[in-house]
């Protein structure tokens, strides 16, 4: 019992408790205020006219069914239901309209009840009149978009890829990218809107998913059949309400709502099987004996044959399976084959209900996807080691009309995802399985030995390797051993990413005519967790000559990681990363939207506050943790926008965004970017008739001018404040027995409280037209200025400084066309075919950066093409050692020049091959043309469909420090497989070829030191032209759908990356300059999608 | 107001408040709470202010042997070319490893691979903070205050003047830039050397005064720095700039800076040498004041007899190994340890082969014959001075006799250059055949002794790490006791590895006095005082009775000779022979000949004692100041680069 408990009296408890009653007096008073407040607006409720009921049913030209077409009327509204029916109350004498995205609007007046209505709609030839999601989730009709966006229909994004963003590439005009791995899981391409033009931290596009900022994964793992709208922001006009975000553009999604009518029910259900689109060709293992014998001679010093005569045929014996042969004392091992398998499955399974009456509408769906790697299992291990990636997610959009004004919506989604894969080496999760296996020799040792006469109780697998003296005992293993790798346990991580949203649209009619009002509350919450569990393998090899008895063909095992605790027959658990993180986002908007006669006025104010707070505050500089990194990161944003249209014909535009964000100094923290910009719709003008507006039926000029900033510059936390480490990084010890020590200080960051937004100045021009009714055809020239790119400054080293001093002192200059042109046609017949193309170029130019006065000119970053590599220039090879000592000096590393090394060219002429003679060659990594082409056609229920995608102006280098054979690259500890590519053609004393495939080899980096430099010798054209997605499909005609009660029923097949052309054979282009990544994947999918 | 109104101007409220949340929150991006530590932090207080003294001293312990072109650049140990790292450090000498691209030994850029090079142009901006920064601890006393401050202004001088002997002529940062200085500001021009050691000795007049005569508390400040040792780093200052490399080198007659500055003094000015002289005797008379004598060992309680030979042998190793606070001839020593014993250390027992790995003691420091050559004879002459010593005849094999008997094993045949040499070799050299007193075994007569001969022995080559490439041990550099038994851990006797001893000190004295106003019994005294602490007669009577040269000490230049020579065997292997043989340059002479050692893959005395050449050093003019990165040249447009460079 606590004493001090008795001592405070009754009367006290009750003063205290008044306090805190008038503490709290406030805000209850605020509630109640609100909630008074609510409850009044519920009753809000008008007057009534006469009212006439209509009902009816609104098919397309082919009398399908069309579900979801707005019917208006004066303020009601609805939407038809499944079977394309709507009921409506409306005004006596008022007009009725039908609109749909992709059909011409219809409208009619009626003044009597009517119930059976038939609405044909015609398809829209005109895309002027579609409805694009500009900024916030708005719809707004394209003709009155000033900026540039881009739409993409979700229905083009369905593939048989899990991953979304693989299927964004290609599909329209302005968006740039790359995929660079196959993995499930890690699978991510990176893309870019109007390609890299900053060469700061953050290059990629912000990514807006029902307004929230999300990640890549975030957008990765979406469900195409849940997207209702997916479109990409692309200037400084339609991102100015993202102000300080959008400078780098922005993809926005928006997902699909319920529609008032009975439920609706959909189902996708795909199989897909997946398999490498190429894979790398390693030469047999008699050819890399004998090519790594020629390696060892061919370089001082000159080492004897490592593989004898008698192993090379004792090896060959192996191969043949020839009588007396021994695989485990002579291997002969195919580690791609035996680690990994040729095709996986993966399941996709995505079902969706959706309906809703008038007080409420609904939208639930769910999904689950796994994913399979292609790791063969093994009889040897009970658990499945294999790469298997599952996805679940859930989501639930619900809008409930609480008056005739006011709707409430409540988004729920929760997205989990599972992975499991053997054990890597680095924390990333990719899979090193493909770099251990083509990085271990085939030759040197079994991946597994049969037991010998002692180990035949023996519980373990007997995993080979080798050890690094003479076998004996408490050695370190020489070699890596890909296959005990795989099997010895697995790695898994979760994540899951739970989210709610509740949306209040009000609209404000009674006010002023057209204001309304959107208040937005969204909490997301993040978390992680990855662990292991793994036993650490026996290793055995057998001695030779004494292990082997070649009379009987037997061997005795060596044990060779015997220490104690070495080697464990039992899983050990090892914890990983925890991590989570929590967002919180508020928005409220208010819009104003009116038409006065031949004004009209459209006009947005929005607020935000966004923050963002992480579990784990690690500076990722140095990974650990630090203070200001546990603080929240946090936006505040002011933007409006005014849209003013002038006789459906002149537009004119301005928008600002007022930004802050909490990681500069007070005096920078705020933003503002203003932009402006004017369209002029020709065709509407009264000159624009006849056979002119026949052959052009429409014809739209429009230009946008503005700024948008980019507040993620650096992975600095807050670059005003100095950021320094008073408990470490600097010791000294001092005493008799060096007992008395102090960490010392260290400065990691010093403040500099000019450091601001990264800005980006814009201009667009765009124009739009329409053909013939048929063919669309859009082009825009941009460019835009980055301007505060976050750099290095340039400072003497002699000065001391501790670390790096920032400054926004980089800018560069870009510029670039986006292309598109769409033709559809309807024939006669019901055929319907449509081709659809676009084009990307960009190209970027540093105009601003701090760099040593150099004196030759071509060293210059300055003024050079953003992202293109620097790298010497390789003539040929040398032919001889005298030559090679008679050129200018290449002194890489120690090892000698010979003939047949790459010979550079020595820009400055000053007799020297140094970082001097480095000049930008090739084009950059990131692709400045981008490509695709498509079409699709379909006739009496089937659809045929095929998407070309395609990349010019790009290069990579063949990364040779990875795939020199024989050599150990950083980072592994095996010898690198000889590419069968090489062993075919490379430079040796028998084949002195000058442009042979690989130069002279040797078995150890440092003496090829020489020919492991960036060059043109390595660089390889990047382009290529890929069959990304072909597609037939059968969809069942109305008749038999209406006879077994489904309102839709398609069964497809469909494949991506079907077909590549590229310059570059050695293994898929688009990897890049690592071939022993996990490969890209073709997949092969049967689906079919049901309707209920 | 209609009551029917009233529902919506509550929703009007409802979207006010909303928006004007927007508005209000100004502070909502104040994230940052106080007490964020910076800079400041680190000066609020004595406890703090001590933690930034020993931020200013972290530099200079970690001026390891590793980084140290004495230790590394001086001809006296070899390392393997193929083990990378280190051993690159190593091939400094072999003339092809250093480079304009990516320097060895860079102390000139940090950030960019220095490639071993310490942060020192850091450390100095450190000192600077400091010293800006010392009137802040608001605990801190006057007299503590005092001291520290001596304290960095030493450490300041000491590593300007560490880069001094590096790269010559400097920029001198006597106060900070602030970090927004324009980049014209930054691009500071290199100081003449004389104006950067008057600099160095400036500051160190100015810290002398209020450094502490002695430590008080040794148990925790053992290490720093006193009036003591600031006198004797002076005096080599001085004597750094008096000698040759440095004053009135002709070599660099032409070396100026843009605007036409005169780098180096172009005229030889002998009153140097006369400062440096006085600077030796005030840091020399303070040591008498401080009880600082020749060390010599006294047995510890384990061992119960030790011969008079053996007792020398370990007078002159324990001199360097000794812990410094009882050994009264250490003035300066490294914090905090010597990290490279194992590497010193052969193998003694058969049992160690099978379980040592190359991190504990792989032996592979290898000293090259040259080295053991300049250990003179046990008359204290040279080996090719001595007249009764058979210099041409060294090769032959022989086998110990009783005048050996505690130096050499009996019955094991092996060269007649490991006789009849000065206790100094034997202290310091371990060779194939020679005792090993010590790695646990202190009875004199069971001593271990060094078997190397082929790949079969004990101390032979194992793999590529654990392999002594000459097949001999720089001994003077492991504590006696420790020890490397069976499968048992290392264990390691721990020094911190001298910077300066009293004997090193004599020496100076006596070069300095030397070349100030040549011979005199003085500067005999002083050297005499080193030998016979080594059992050697006086340098005089020595040279009369057995060298061929018997007038040398009589002149100032054969003194000088005579003086080097000394200074080479008594400091042997202690990381200032790279510098003094720079200083005096001397480095192409001493590096004149191939750097060899036996054959060791041999397992027959016969075979085994074949001279196998493991490098020819290659030493330029050129070499003696360290070039300047490519990088720096650029940033720096009023850089210029070394000469020859």
């Amino acid at each position: 019992m606590a004493p001090e408990e008795k001592v405070i009296s009754p009367c006290l408890r009750f003063k205290q408790k008044l306090k805190s009653f008038s503490m709290f007096k406030k805000q209850i008073f605020l509630l109640l205020s609100f909630m008074i407040a609510f409850v009044a607006g519920l009753q809000l409720v008008h007057a009534q006219a006469t009212k006439i009921m209509v009902a009816g049913c609104v098919v397309d030209s082919l009398d399908n069914i069309l579900i979801g077409v707005t019917v208006t009327s004066d303020r009601s509204q609805t939407t038809t239901d499944a079977n394309g029916k709507f009921v409506l109350d409306i005004n006596k004498g008022s007009m009725l309209k039908f609109s749909m995205v992709g059909f011409e609007q219809q409208s009619l007046s009626l003044d009597t009840m009517a119930t059976d209505l038939v609405i044909k709609l015609m398809p829209s030839h005109n895309t002027m009149e579609q409805v694009v999601v500009t900024a916030f989730g708005k719809r707004q009709v394209k003709e009155a978009v000033v900026g540039s966006v881009s739409t993409i229909n979700p229905e083009k994004l369905v593939t048989p890829s899990s991953n979304l963003t693989n299927a964004l590439v290609g599909q329209v005009a302005g968006v740039i990218g790359f995929q660079q791995s196959g993995q499930p899981g890690l699978d991510n391409s990176n893309f870019f809107v109007r390609g890299a033009t900053t060469f700061g931290y953050r290059q990629n596009p912000i990514i807006l998913i029902d307004n929230i900022e999300l990640s890549v994964d975030d957008l990765a793992r979406l469900q195409v059949d849940d997207i209702a709208s997916f479109s990409i922001l692309k200037d400084a006009s339609s991102t100015a309400l993202y102000g300080a975000r959008g400078a780098n553009g922005i993809i926005l999604v928006t997902t699909k709502r319920g529609l008032a009518g009975k439920a609706r029910i959909d189902l996708r259900i795909d199989n897909v099987v997946s398999e490498a689109t190429k894979m790398i060709e390693l030469a047999d293992p008699i050819t890399y004996m004998e090519t790594y014998n020629e390696a060892e001679h061919a370089r001082p010093p000159f080492k004897p044959d490592f593989f004898t005569a008698d192993k090379i045929y004792n090896t060959q014996k192996t191969l043949d399976h020839a009588p007396g042969s021994n695989p485990y004392i002579y291997p002969a091992v195919d580690w791609l084959d035996l680690l990994f398998k040729k095709r996986t499955n993966n399941l996709k399974a995505t079902a969706s209900v959706s309906g809703g009456g008038s007080n409420a509408r609904y939208y639930v769906s769910g999904t689950y996807n796994v994913d399979n790697g292609n790791l063969k299992s093994s009889p040897f291990n009970d658990f499945n080691n294999n790469v298997q990636f599952k996805t679940y997610q859930l989501r639930g959009n619900t809008d409930i009309n609480l008056t005739k004004t006011t709707i409430l919506s409540l988004d729920l989604w929760g997205n989990f995802n599972e992975y499991s894969g053997p054990i890597t080496s680095n924390a990333s999760f990719s899979t090193d399985l493909y770099a251990q296996a083509t990085h271990t020799s085939p030759v040197l040792f079994a991946p597994v030995y049969e037991p010998d006469a002692a180990n035949q109780l023996t519980q373990h697998i007997l995993f080979g390797n080798g050890a690094d003296g003479d076998g004996g005992t408490g050695e370190s293993l020489k070699y890596y051993n890909p296959y005990a790798e795989m099997l010895r346990g697995f790695k898994t991580f979760s994540t899951s990413t739970m989210q709610a949203s509740l949306r209040l649209s009000q609209k404000l009619d009674f006010i002023t005519e057209g204001l309304s009002f959107n208040g937005f509350f969204n909490a997301n919450r993040y978390s992680y967790f990855d662990y292991q569990m793994a036993y650490n393998p026996f290793y055995y090899t057998v001695q030779l000559p004494s292990g082997y008895n070649k009379a009987d063909n037997s061997y005795t095992l060596t044990w060779l990681n015997s220490a104690p605790g070495q080697a464990t027959e039992y899983l050990v658990y090892t914890p990983g990363v925890k991590n989570a993180s929590a967002k919180v986002h508020f928005q409220g908007d208010i819009n104003y939207n009116r038409t006065f006669g031949n004004h009209k006025i459209d006009a947005d104010l929005v607020g935000i506050r966004m923050q963002t707070v992480n579990a784990n505050g690690n500076d990722p500089n140095t990974g650990q943790p630090s203070l200001p990194y546990a603080l929240p990161y946090r936006n505040l944003n002011i933007a409006g926008k005014v849209n003013y249209t002038y006789k459906n014909r002149y537009i004119l535009e301005h928008g600002f965004g007022y930004n802050g964000s909490e990681r500069f100094a007070k005096d920078h923290r705020f933003g503002y970017f203003p932009t402006a910009g004017a369209a002029w719709i020709v065709s509407r003008e009264n000159f624009w008739s006849g056979k002119l507006s026949e052959i052009i039926s429409s014809f739209k000029l429009s230009a946008t001018f503005g700024a948008s900033g980019n507040d993620n510059i650096g992975a600095q936390r807050f670059f005003y404040l100095s950021d320094v480490n008073l408990q470490g990084g600097a010791p000294a010890t001092f005493g008799t027995n060096n007992s008395y020590s102090r960490p010392g200080v260290t400065i990691n960051n010093y403040p500099n409280p000019d450091i601001t937004w990264e800005k980006a100045i814009g201009l667009n021009y765009r124009l739009e037209m329409t053909i013939a009714k048929q063919f669309d055809f859009i082009a825009e020239y941009w460019t835009v200025d980055k301007k505060n790119i976050l750099l290095t400054r340039l400072v003497p080293q002699s000065t001391g400084l501790e670390n790096n001093i920032l400054a926004n002192l980089g800018a560069a200059k870009s510029a670039g066309w986006d292309l598109t042109g769409n033709y559809n046609k309807a024939f006669h017949n019901g055929m319907i075919l449509q081709v659809m193309s676009n084009f990307t170029f960009s190209q970027g130019r540093y105009t601003s950066y701090e760099e040593a006065n150099y004196k030759e000119p071509y060293r210059y970053v300055n003024g050079s093409i953003l992202g293109q590599p620097f790298g010497y220039i390789a003539e040929r090879l040398f032919v001889d050692d005298q030559e090679a000592a008679s050129s200018p000096t290449q002194a890489f590393g120690s090892g000698q020049v010979m003939g047949g090394d790459i010979k550079y060219r020595d820009l400055n002429h000053d007799g020297q091959i140094t970082v001097a003679d480095k000049a930008p060659i090739g084009y950059p990594a990131t692709p400045q043309i981008a490509y695709g082409f498509g079409f699709s056609i379909s006739h009496k229920g089937f659809d045929l469909s095929a998407r070309f995608q395609g990349t010019a102006r790009t290069s990579f280098f063949i990364d040779p420090a990875s795939v020199s054979p024989f050599i150990v690259p950083s980072g592994l500890s095996g010898q690198t497989s000889l590419l069968k590519a090489f062993a075919d053609d490379h430079w040796s004393p028998a084949n002195q070829d000058l442009y042979a495939l690989y130069p002279r080899m040797a078995t150890n980096a440092s003496l090829i030191a020489n020919n492991l430099q960036p060059s043109t010798w390595w660089i390889r054209d990047g382009s290529y032209l890929r069959l990304k997605l072909a597609e037939f499909g059968y969809s069942m005609p109305n008749k038999l759908l209406k006879r077994m009660h489904l309102s839709k029923f398609r069964i497809y097949v469909s494949g991506t990356n079907l077909l590549n052309i590229s310059g570059f054979k050695l293994w898929d282009v688009e990897l890049g300059g690592n071939a022993f990544n996990y490969p890209l994947q073709r997949q092969f999918d049967l689906g079919f999608n049901l309707g209920l | 107001m209609s009551s029917n109104n009233y529902p919506k101007y509550s929703i009007c409220i409802i979207i006010f408040l909303i928006i004007s949340g927007f508005f209000s929150c100004k502070k909502f991006l104040d994230v940052t709470p106080p007490y964020v530590g910076t800079l400041d932090y680190a000066f609020r207080n004595r406890n703090e202010a001590e933690n930034y003294l020993f931020t200013c001293y972290s530099a200079l312990q970690s001026l390891g042997p590793a980084d140290d072109p004495g230790f590394l650049t001086s001809g006296e140990i070899m390392y393997p070319a193929e083990l990378g790292g280190l051993a690159t450090r190593f091939q400094l000498i072999s003339g092809n490893v250093q480079n304009l691209s990516n320097p060895l030994l860079n102390y000139w850029d940090f950030w960019s691979g220095s490639n071993g090079g310490g942060n020192l142009f850091m450390a100095i901006r450190r000192c600077n903070i400091m010293l800006e920064n010392m009137d802040k601890p608001i605990d801190l006393s006057v007299s503590e205050k005092a001291r520290w401050t001596a304290e960095v202004k030493f450490l300041k001088a000491y590593y300007i003047y560490y880069i001094a002997r590096l790269y010559g002529p400097i920029p001198l940062y006597k106060t900070n830039f602030p970090i927004d200085a324009s980049s014209e500001t930054l691009q500071v021009r290199r100081e003449p050397v004389d104006s950067v050691f008057n600099y160095v000795t400036q500051l160190l007049d100015e810290s002398i005064v209020d450094l502490p005569e002695k430590i008080n508390n040794p148990a925790d400040e053992l290490g720093r720095i006193t009036k003591l040792i600031a006198l004797c780093v002076k005096a080599e200052v001085l004597a750094t700039a008096a000698s040759p490399l440095f004053n009135g080198n002709p070599d660099y007659s032409d070396f100026k800076d843009l605007d036409g500055t005169q780098l180096f003094s172009t005229a030889f000015d002998p009153d140097k040498w006369v400062k440096a002289s006085n600077a030796c005797k005030e840091a020399l008379d303070e040591a008498a004041r401080q009880d600082k004598k020749l060390y010599e060992f006294i047995p510890n309680a384990t061992i119960t007899y030790l011969s008079d030979s053996l007792k020398l042998l370990l007078s002159l190793q324990n001199a360097v190994t000794e812990k410094w606070d009882i050994n009264p001839e250490l003035i300066w020593a490294l914090n905090p340890v010597f990290p490279y014993q194992g590497y010193c250390l052969p193998r003694l027992y058969k049992e160690n082969s099978g379980s040592e790995n190359s991190k504990s003691a792989p032996g592979s420091f290898s000293v090259p014959i040259s080295t053991t050559d300049l250990f003179y004879t046990n008359h204290g002459v040279p080996i090719n001075e001595d007249k009764t010593w058979d210099y041409a005849g060294r090769l032959k094999l022989r086998t110990s006799d009783s005048a050996h008997a505690f130096y050499i094993r009996p019955n094991y045949p092996i060269p007649a250059m490991n006789f009849n040499r000065e206790p100094r070799y034997y202290a310091s050299i371990g060779f194939d055949g020679g005792y090993w007193f010590g790695d646990g075994v202190t009875d004199q007569n069971a001593m271990l002794s060094v078997q190397a001969q082929g790949e079969g022995s004990i101390a032979g080559p194992m793999d590529v790490v654990r392999t002594n490439i000459t097949a001999i041990w720089p001994k003077k550099l492991v504590h006696y006791l420790s020890s490397y038994i069976k499968s048992s851990q290392y264990s390691e006797v721990q020094y911190r590895l001298p910077r300066i001893r009293l004997a090193g000190m004599y020496l100076l004295y006596a070069e300095c006095l030397n070349e100030a106003g040549g011979p005199s019994s003085t500067v005999y005294d002083y050297i005499d005082r080193v030998r016979n602490r080594a059992g050697l007669k006086g340098v005089v009577q020595s040279w009369k009775d057995y060298s061929k040269n018997p007038s040398a000490p009589g002149s100032k230049e054969g003194l000088r000779k005579i003086i080097h020579h000394e200074r080479e065997n008594e400091l042997c292997f202690e990381a200032q022979m790279g510098w003094d043989l720079r200083r005096w340059k001397e480095m192409p002479e001493r590096l004149s000949s191939p750097l060899s050692g036996w054959n060791i893959r041999q397992n027959t005395p016969e075979n085994f004692y074949k001279q196998v050449i493991q490098m020819v050093p290659v030493f330029t003019t050129r070499d003696y100041l360290w070039p300047i990165s490519d990088a720096a040249m650029l940033t720096n447009k009023r850089n210029v680069q070394n000469p020859l460079w």
